[in-house]
């Protein structure tokens, strides 16, 4: 069980308008300016869950996982994490977490990976039958056996993401903060680490709360999702509820068996994309079967869909129209 | 963490930075060509002391001097202070900090992995100095040698103990790496490491007691080649200890202190 | 030409920005400045407290020496190390490809690439040295003195930065040696000597194999009146030789840099 009350995270940041003669005046004397990184934000994770932590770059995701795996002290605010306040960075929380993030490594760089899954089975005192149960699985899920006995500089970056995951679970923590842990990889390796991510949460039941720019990851992994932005907590519900909320309207998509004129498709809906024989219209969720059916009256329609917008689009709504109204939508 | 799962881990930590210091044996090596400063010094005295000695030393005995600083340096080396600033500019401090175990005690053990390694440098020079001046000037006695490794141990934990606050100055203040320079300069005045304390004016020597450096290098070296009699050294090695209990203190304090202000800006 | 003035104007401009943000720095910079310049003084102290002259040199003579040293440390701290931190840490981490993207010539941006501002205080401190040491030996140095120092000053920068760009080209070879800074350094540290003062094997290397006689002790040599023609001939040569090899090897490394595909 998680806890976040009223958390808030203020940073004082130094501030020196451009040029050579600021530069210099900086030096005997600077202004500070504090910045509310994350402001006031409350939720609760229940065990085994998978929580997609979404907003916009600065919004204060980071942050909040840094809290959250008590690197970052908390402004004001309460965070328990199973009980313990990360804070206090004590021996019993430390073993039950662990923060994984796409940009930053734990892996020794001219080791193999295998020396680091070491370090951290004596570090965390994994017993070792645990942990060679524990290296083969992992070894199994990721395909790991050909790379964990070359030096991590020689691996591909998704190579060493792999690695790095599996060095993150050597002593099985029950909560996994996992800040873009797809950044950067091809769309093959996305799906390997997503469906390891998720084996990982079913199999032994641990916490998951996710970061990540590609919304495939989201909607692969986290019936709930949190939005927050600029340092507010938007929304925190189901995926689809969000993406009704923002875009209630439907894409419906008509295919034809020859190449129609614009003007036939006047009064159906709002054209979102059109080519000779294709249109997608995007239509009002109420108004969806009486387009559809005059659709099919007056066309030559040869196939047709109806989908929810792409989720890369809800987002960027969401975002642009909480910067534009400062409220949360809906 | 519980001090029963520190040292189980030990071993663990020294093998993988045993493991880290053959991967970056390259740079160790360039490293040790870069304390050969004693063989330079050792130029300059002899050049001083050629026609008479220079206080109590002489052709020889400046030359087992320089010999033993070489030595003594190699292997009470720390650069804790380098790795932690790097660490923190990187932002994989946060990756120890992540780990139960403390951070100071993992760079400590991670330096000390780095011995055997020195020891392809320090054996070789360690038995040309044996074969060429013999083996009268060593330490005569198993109490002395006891006071050597006493001396050295202590040595390296002054050493250590010094890069750990600095690394921890760099928590606080983006980088510490000027203050790595500024305990250099110290270090080279003070240490033994250019000149032998006892060249030095009284007033000078009487400062030098009082700082750190001298411990470090100085009074290994001393003990090493036999330079003082049982009651100054006792009180010499008591001092060192001193100095050891003094910058553990300052130091814990210092660290745990860093990391809570690490934790209010974030890196 | 003018080009390359403005980009080093614009270079040192940065680095002056980019210091300025770190407040403590200048004063603790300032501070190991005046600490190592007392450094260098201190086994001269004890040295010359024993002796009246060493291996040819009085305590006045000696100071000369330290002078130019200190002079050249500046050049090495100011501009020298720091560029040099920067092309190896652009290696590491492959960044150097940008520095190759730029329109204009790949050694002058990465010589120029960091400055240390501050250093510039080590012109004051050798300033002080050499006053210091002129009323120790009486005499004030003559003009003709001053002309040949000044250009044997020119010629042991030369030296300085053709060591310099040998070095930087070293590290296109082993990409993990971060230390080579330090190691540059604790070399150049016997500069602080009378090369007159090293015997045998030493000599050899730091005369002839790294000139470090003809960075600090000829100069002093010079401003004291005493540079013989011959050492002067083999100073102007050696650094006439040392920028033409480092300017092949640097292109022959940079060849095989971007040949090998960073």
């Amino acid at each position: 069980m998680i806890t976040v009350r009223d958390l808030r995270k203020h940073y004082r940041v130094h501030k020196r308008p451009p040029g050579l003669w600021a530069a210099l005046r900086s030096v005997v004397s600077r202004t500070y300016e504090t910045v509310p990184a994350v402001d006031g934000i409350s939720f609760e994770l229940a065990e085994g869950e998978r929580v997609g932590f979404l907003g916009p770059n600065g919004a204060g995701k980071t942050t909040t996982l840094k809290v959250l795996s008590g690197l970052l002290h908390p402004t004001s605010g309460e965070v328990r994490v199973h009980g313990h306040e990360p804070r206090r960075r004590d021996d019993g929380f430390l073993r039950e977490i662990m923060l994984v993030t796409g940009q930053k490594q734990q892996l020794l760089w001219d080791l193999p990976p295998a020396d680091t899954f070491d370090l951290n089975r004596a570090v965390y005192d994994v017993p070792r039958a645990d942990f060679k149960r524990t290296v083969d699985e992992l070894v199994d899920l990721l395909e790991l056996s050909d790379l964990i006995g070359k030096p991590t500089r020689q691996l591909s970056l998704g190579e060493r993401m792999k690695c790095e995951l599996a060095a993150a679970l050597i002593h099985r923590p029950r909560v996994l903060f996992l800040d873009e842990p797809t950044l950067g990889l091809d769309v093959n390796m996305q799906t390997v680490v997503r469906g390891f991510i998720r084996t990982y949460n079913e199999r032994h039941g641990a916490t998951l709360l996710l970061t990540s720019h590609y919304m495939d990851d989201v909607a692969a992994l986290c019936p709930r999702v949190i939005v927050i932005d600029k340092g507010v907590l938007s929304y925190d519900g189901s995926l689809e509820e969000l993406s009704r909320r923002v875009r209630p309207e439907k894409h419906v998509v008509l295919r034809f068996s020859r190449a129609v004129d614009a003007a036939d498709l006047d009064g159906l809906g709002e054209i979102v994309s059109r080519e000779p024989a294709s249109v997608t219209l995007s239509v009002a969720p109420g108004a969806v079967t009486d387009v559809v059916s005059r659709a099919l009256a007056r066309l030559p329609v040869e196939d047709l869909t109806v989908q929810s917008p792409p989720l890369e689009e809800i987002m960027s709504e969401l975002f642009s129209r909480s910067r534009a109204e400062r409220e949360p939508p809906a | 963490m519980s001090l029963a799962r520190t040292l189980k881990a030990t071993p663990t930590l020294f093998r993988v930075g045993f493991a880290g210091a053959i991967a970056y044996r390259a740079e160790l090596f360039v490293w040790m060509l870069s304390t050969t400063m004693p063989f330079v010094m050792l130029a300059l005295f002899s050049a001083v002391a050629a026609e008479r000695p220079l206080g109590r030393y002489d052709q020889r005995e400046l030359a087992l001097y320089f010999l033993a600083t070489f030595l003594v340096r190699q292997l009470t080396g720390s650069w804790a202070a380098w790795e932690i600033n790097f660490e923190v500019r990187q932002g994989t401090l946060s990756t120890r900090l992540l780990r139960p175990v403390h951070p100071l005690y993992a760079y400590a053990v991670d330096n000390l992995a780095a011995i055997p390694l020195r020891m392809v440098l320090v054996g070789p020079v360690f038995i040309g100095t044996l074969l060429h001046f013999g083996v009268a000037w060593l330490p005569s006695s198993a109490a002395l040698w006891a006071a050597l490794f006493a001396a050295v141990l202590g040595g390296w934990l002054i050493t250590f103990l010094i890069n750990a606050a600095i690394g921890s100055l760099a928590l606080y203040m983006e980088s510490s790496v000027k203050l790595i320079d500024l305990y250099l300069v110290g270090f080279f005045v003070f240490s033994g490491y250019t000149i032998p304390v006892d060249l030095f004016p009284s007033w000078l020597s009487a400062l030098g007691d009082v700082l750190p450096f001298r411990y470090q290098i100085a009074l290994p070296v001393e003990v090493l080649t036999s330079a003082h009699g049982e009651g100054e050294l006792s009180r010499l090695l008591l001092q060192q200890w001193g100095m050891v209990a003094l910058l553990l203190t300052v130091t814990l304090a210092l660290w745990s202190r860093a990391v809570r202000r690490y934790g209010a800006f974030g890196g | 030409m003018s080009r390359y003035v403005r980009l080093l104007y614009h270079q040192l401009r940065a680095s002056v920005l980019l210091s300025a943000q770190y407040r403590a720095d200048f004063l603790i910079d300032a501070a190991i400045e005046v600490l190592w310049a007392g450094l260098a003084v201190v086994p001269l102290l004890i040295v010359f407290g024993q002796r009246s002259d060493v291996a040819g040199w009085t305590f006045g003579e000696a100071l000369l020496v330290t002078g130019f040293f200190t002079l050249l440390q500046g050049v090495l701290e100011g501009a020298i190390n720091p560029s040099l931190t920067a092309v190896v840490e652009h290696v590491r981490k492959g960044t150097l490809d940008f520095v190759l993207l730029k329109p204009a010539d790949a050694q002058f941006l990465v010589s120029t690439a960091r400055f240390s501002p501050w250093r510039a205080i080590n012109v004051v401190t050798a300033a002080v040295i050499f006053s210091f040491a002129f009323r120790h030996i009486g005499a004030p140095p003559t003009a003709g003195g001053l002309l040949l120092a000044a250009a044997s000053l020119l010629a042991a920068v030369t030296i300085l930065y053709s060591l310099w760009i040998l070095t930087v080209s070293a590290s296109f070879y082993v990409v993990k040696v971060d230390n080579l800074t330090y190691l540059f350094s604790s070399i150049f540290d016997a500069a602080r000597w009378p090369a007159s003062v090293f015997r045998g094997g030493l000599r050899v290397l730091f005369t002839v194999v790294i000139p470090l006689a003809a960075m600090t002790t000829y100069p002093a040599e010079a401003l004291l009146g005493r540079l013989s023609w011959q050492n002067a001939a083999i100073a102007m040569g050696m650094t006439v030789g040392l920028a033409v090899v480092s300017r092949l090897v640097w292109v022959r490394s940079l060849s095989r840099y971007t040949s090998a595909g960073g």
